[in-house]
């Protein structure tokens, strides 16, 4: 990343010429010395809370020192860092132009770290990178980040990339694939979740329920009552139970009233509302 | 059950008399038997006062979220774990609030049970311990929940009330907003309110059978947290306490009352806080004392709207608090006198995410007994490994009446809005006959893809939904989509605003929000009667009430009936090409003026030169400006984004120059020198706003059309902003 920085404070220099700040506290009390002491004492919470603080600071030495964090190992950190540049749309570009090409060819961390920025900063045009990327062998940190990146930027393009992820051998991704669909703008179609709500993995599973539920995906009924009254997961039976009864057929009223005497107290009064709500 | 106390008495100050865990009977907690208490694992991750979904589930020795009862509520009462240990599937609970109900007999909690699943609610029968969870949607949060009377809960959500929008999401905290939302406690018929462009937050009812909650309101250059009223059924919303300047701080959380229409509440800064800050006795009307107790239930304005604050020397900003000064996470009175006693939970120190997470230290929030008068803390609870908080004593209290509004049916599911009489206003006094209409516009965030910001000037994304005329008798009424932030303005017949209400409100389908005026009394029931105004008569003026979201929108009609959105590319740089740019293209001079950014500690400098062509802002401009796409006239026309300024402590020379005012069409200079002509109820371009011919007639060119002038009037009184659904890059395919 050493290049991107070293990119960053060039064009800050040479074109912007501006960002050289104040070594004493300036606007909402920000500094790039308040973002170097939080970053040393290594907390989370400290990072967080100086970089929103210094929201609207241009300062030289801030450029560098949240580059850096882009490649943190917490998500929080990262997360908070690509904000710190969404809210730079010039410095942005810069950096997604490199991050794109990581996405493609990084190793796991690095297209982890890729999607994350690319995502947080709704980066669209990294969206056909992100679908040949998907299909990488990068591992499920870095898939899981694309999918992370897929569902924040929301756009229709990349339901793709969560197509491709509900099929990947870890269920980590194919959960979180599933559960990223719904929130795709524009979304009208649960049908290709539907053959989650059989995955070998209870999370998917109950991911599934949840999704094919909330967008009323009708062929999925059948399948939701099955789990609803044998899966082994309490999570997933009351999810199920929940989809029910968004679907609302009458229908599911025997596997409803089996589901009302549930031994989970997850499960027995979500199946008693979906229940008193069947057509 | 075990009794656990482990507290620094040096950090507490003991009063004479009633010693820490001595017999208190004839105390404020004298007719309490027992008080129920949160313990949440210490964390550092809820910093914004909007923070809902933090998880921790367990404490580094193991110990889980749970509720406790203690009894009875003195330091050596018996602490007893009422939920939820030993029931499957909680074994990794995290609990974040919870309420308990009439009849003492229930508690409803927000639970998370794991780290890939959300907050939802639980009920938990406290004969026999058992905990079922309420059907909410699985892939939502659910926090904040109270019971309502005629068996229903209300909470707050991220679950979207609108089919197929995104919710609305915070661009600071970058959370996904809360919105009210209630549910009958069998989980039948989940409502969800009507949306905020930012956060509702921390509801609570009160005795007259409203709740009251805290708003974050988030329009241009606002940003604070108020308190806010509305009906059970999250209509009728009204404004509660800290508007227009009246609050002492940023935010005011965490409401409860005192006594009607008191309230104690936390006073604090948004964000760094962890939620927590100074304790406000708030009084909404005038005050009255009955036998040492204190109300403030008549009377309810803006105007009579007092506090007083009950712990002196905690910070109301994001101040890290001193050694045993401290903060306040809750409050819940146990008197309503003058001064009264409170049981609180506070943290001693610096309660300030920054500070607190650079030494590795969580705040540490025990209960307390407060007694206001002598600002002497009493220790009831402190577990140093949990947050002890949201004490409540476990007694049955009275349920207020069912309470809710008229729905009009014949709306069809839209919302119905106006007022008696717009020239009754407490906000502005307006020239008889000065107001043409009120134009409505609504509002969005980054959610339907756009970038961070709108543009320079912090407004975010607005599409205007229509003017409806003021009627002879100041009445008016539109029909608006249900469920969106809504913002008003009162218009001249030139189409310039004269006042922009500075927050955004909302209604439910159905929901006639027909007001007496601007900001009448909080409490009393305005009898309103639409059917004598004219506005009824001649019938509510039709503002896209039943069109869906992502047709709301004017792609190539921009005349003054049609134009929603001001895309600045596609709306106004073809009138800047056809009209201007033979003049203002950038070549320094009379007419284009520059002017020049420098910062004094390394002496670098840019210059601008005023341009109203489209071509993109240079690099040298991209952060000043805000984005690359922004063009050169819009750069000329909003100015820099002076946060990025004053925060850089750049220094302004030349001729620098606002060319569009955000909110402010009127004194906005590119308006006042182009002259605008009349709009409404006809355009007519021999009648001008201002003295004078304008402009293009001073300079020759072509005048721009009624149209044209009447976008360039949307641009500013919508905020400035670059950015509309008309020009939104999320659209676009990729």
């Amino acid at each position: 990343m050493k290049n991107i920085i070293t990119k960053i404070a060039a064009a800050a220099t040479l074109s912007l010429g501006l960002f050289a700040a104040s070594p004493a506290l300036a606007g909402k009390g920000g500094s790039a010395g308040l973002i170097r002491s939080a970053i040393h004492s290594g907390s989370v919470d400290a990072i967080t809370a100086e970089i929103e603080r210094a929201e609207s600071l241009m300062c030289e030495e801030c450029v560098g020192l949240v580059t850096n964090l882009l490649e943190d190992n917490r998500y929080e950190v990262r997360e908070v860092a690509a904000w710190w540049f969404a809210k730079r749309p010039g410095l942005k570009d810069m950096l997604a132009e490199q991050f794109t090409a990581e996405l493609a060819t990084g190793s796991t961390i690095k297209a982890r770290n890729a999607a994350d920025f690319l995502g947080r900063t709704k980066t669209y045009k990294a969206l056909p990178t992100l679908r040949a990327a998907i299909s990488r062998d990068v591992g499920a940190d870095a898939k899981v980040a694309m999918v992370r990146a897929v569902k924040y930027m929301a756009h229709p393009d990349g339901s793709p990339v969560l197509v491709t992820a509900m099929a990947d051998g870890s269920p980590v991704v194919r959960a979180a694939a599933v559960n990223a669909w719904r929130d795709i703008r524009g979304q009208n179609s649960a049908a290709v979740v539907v053959g989650l709500l059989a995955d070998p993995d209870a999370t998917v599973r109950a991911e599934a329920a949840t999704v094919v539920g909330a967008m009323g995906e009708a062929s999925a009924r059948a399948q939701l009552e099955t789990i609803v009254v044998s899966d082994t997961d309490a999570m997933a039976r009351r999810n199920a139970a929940w989809a029910l009864g968004k679907l609302g057929s009458a229908a599911s009223r025997q596997a409803l009233t089996t589901a009302t005497a549930d031994k989970s107290g997850l499960v027995r009064m979500v199946a008693r509302a979906s229940l008193a709500s069947l057509k | 059950m075990k009794t656990t106390l482990a507290l620094g008495l040096s950090l507490v100050t003991l009063t004479g008399g009633v010693g820490c865990g001595g017999d208190d009977s004839s105390g404020p907690l004298g007719n309490v038997d027992s008080l129920i208490i949160l313990q949440r694992p210490k964390r550092n991750d809820m910093g914004d006062i909007f923070q809902y979904t933090s998880y921790v589930p367990k404490t580094p020795a193991g110990a889980n979220a749970r509720l406790v009862k203690l009894e009875p509520p003195t330091a050596d009462g018996t602490q007893t774990t009422i939920c939820c240990d030993n029931i499957p599937g909680f074994e990794n609970v995290d609990i974040s609030g919870y309420d308990i109900s009439f009849d003492a007999k229930q508690i409803v909690f927000a639970g998370k049970l794991s780290a890939n699943t959300k907050y939802g609610l639980f009920l938990l029968t406290l004969s026999d311990g058992s905990v079922e969870q309420i059907p909410t949607d699985p892939g939502r949060d659910y926090n904040s929940p109270i019971f309502l009377p005629g068996d229903k809960i209300m909470f707050t959500t991220n679950a979207i009330v609108e089919p197929g929008a995104p919710q609305h999401v915070d661009e600071y905290e970058r959370g996904t907003t809360l919105q009210l939302g209630r549910i009958g406690t069998d989980g039948s018929g989940e409502e969800l309110g009507p949306r905020n462009l930012s956060h509702r937050t921390f509801p609570t009812l009160v005795s007259d059978g409203r709740v009251m909650f805290t708003q974050w309101d988030h329009l241009g250059t606002a940003n604070a947290g108020h308190l806010m009223f509305a009906n059970q059924d999250m209509q009728a919303l009204r404004e509660g306490f800290g508007k227009e300047g009246t609050s002492p701080s940023n935010s005011t959380l965490k409401a409860q009352e005192i006594a009607p229409g008191r309230f104690v509440a936390i006073a604090t800064s948004r964000n760094r806080t962890i939620q927590a800050g100074a304790l406000l006795d708030i009084r909404l009307g005038e005050v009255v004392t009955t036998d040492g107790d204190v109300t403030a239930a008549e009377k309810q304005t803006e105007q009579n709207a007092t506090y007083k604050e009950l712990t002196p020397g905690v910070p109301m900003d994001m101040t890290p608090s001193a050694e045993t000064v401290g903060r306040y996470y809750d409050a819940f009175p146990l008197n309503a006198k003058a001064k009264p006693d409170l049981v609180v939970s506070w943290a001693d120190g610096p309660v300030e995410s920054g500070v607190l997470g650079s030494a590795g230290l969580e705040a540490n929030f025990g209960v307390f007994l407060l007694d206001t008068a002598n600002n002497q803390r009493r220790p009831i609870l402190d577990d140093p490994a949990m947050w002890d908080i949201f004490p409540r004593p476990l007694q049955t209290r009275t349920a207020p009446p069912v309470t809710g509004s008229a729905t009009d049916t014949n709306l069809g599911g839209k919302t119905m809005i106006g007022s008696m009489d717009v020239y009754k206003s407490s906000l502005k006094t307006f020239d008889a006959g000065s107001i043409y209409g009120v134009r409505v516009s609504e509002g969005f965030s980054s959610e339907e893809g756009f970038p961070e910001m709108f543009g320079t000037t912090m407004f975010e994304g607005m599409a205007t939904l229509g003017v409806a005329p003021v009627r002879a008798d100041g009445s008016w009424l539109a029909t608006v989509p249900a469920n969106v932030p809504l913002r008003v303005q009162t218009i001249d017949k030139f189409g310039l605003a004269s006042f922009s209400e500075p927050v955004w409100f909302s209604g439910r389908a159905g929901e006639s929000r027909v007001c007496g005026g601007c900001h009448e009394s909080r409490s009393e029931t305005v009898n309103i009667n639409p059917g004598v105004t004219d506005a009824f008569q001649i019938g509510p003026t039709p503002m896209y009430g039943d069109v869906v979201r992502e047709n709301r929108k004017s792609m190539t009609d921009f005349s003054r009936d049609k134009i929603m959105g001001v895309a600045w590319n596609k709306v106004l740089q073809p009138m800047f090409d056809a009209k201007c740019i033979s003049c203002h293209n950038g070549t320094p001079g009379a007419a284009n003026p520059s002017y020049t950014v420098t910062d004094p500690m390394t002496g670098t400098a840019v210059t601008w030169t005023f341009d109203l062509r489209g071509t993109q802002i240079p690099a040298a401009f991209a952060e000043l400006g805000g984005d690359p796409a922004f063009t050169a006239s819009y750069l000329s026309m909003a100015g820099l984004d002076m946060q990025a300024i004053e925060e850089g402590d750049l220094m302004v020379s030349g001729t620098y120059k606002v060319y569009l005012n955000p909110e402010d069409a009127r004194g906005s200079l590119a308006i006042t020198k182009l002259n605008p002509p009349q709009q409404f109820p006809t355009q007519n371009a021999s009648v001008r706003a201002f003295p004078g011919a304008g402009h293009m007639a001073a300079v020759g060119g072509p005048d721009l059309t009624p149209d044209e002038y009447y976008a360039l009037i949307l641009a500013a009184d919508n905020g400035v902003s670059f950015y509309a659904r008309e020009n939104n890059p999320g659209l676009d395919r990729y």
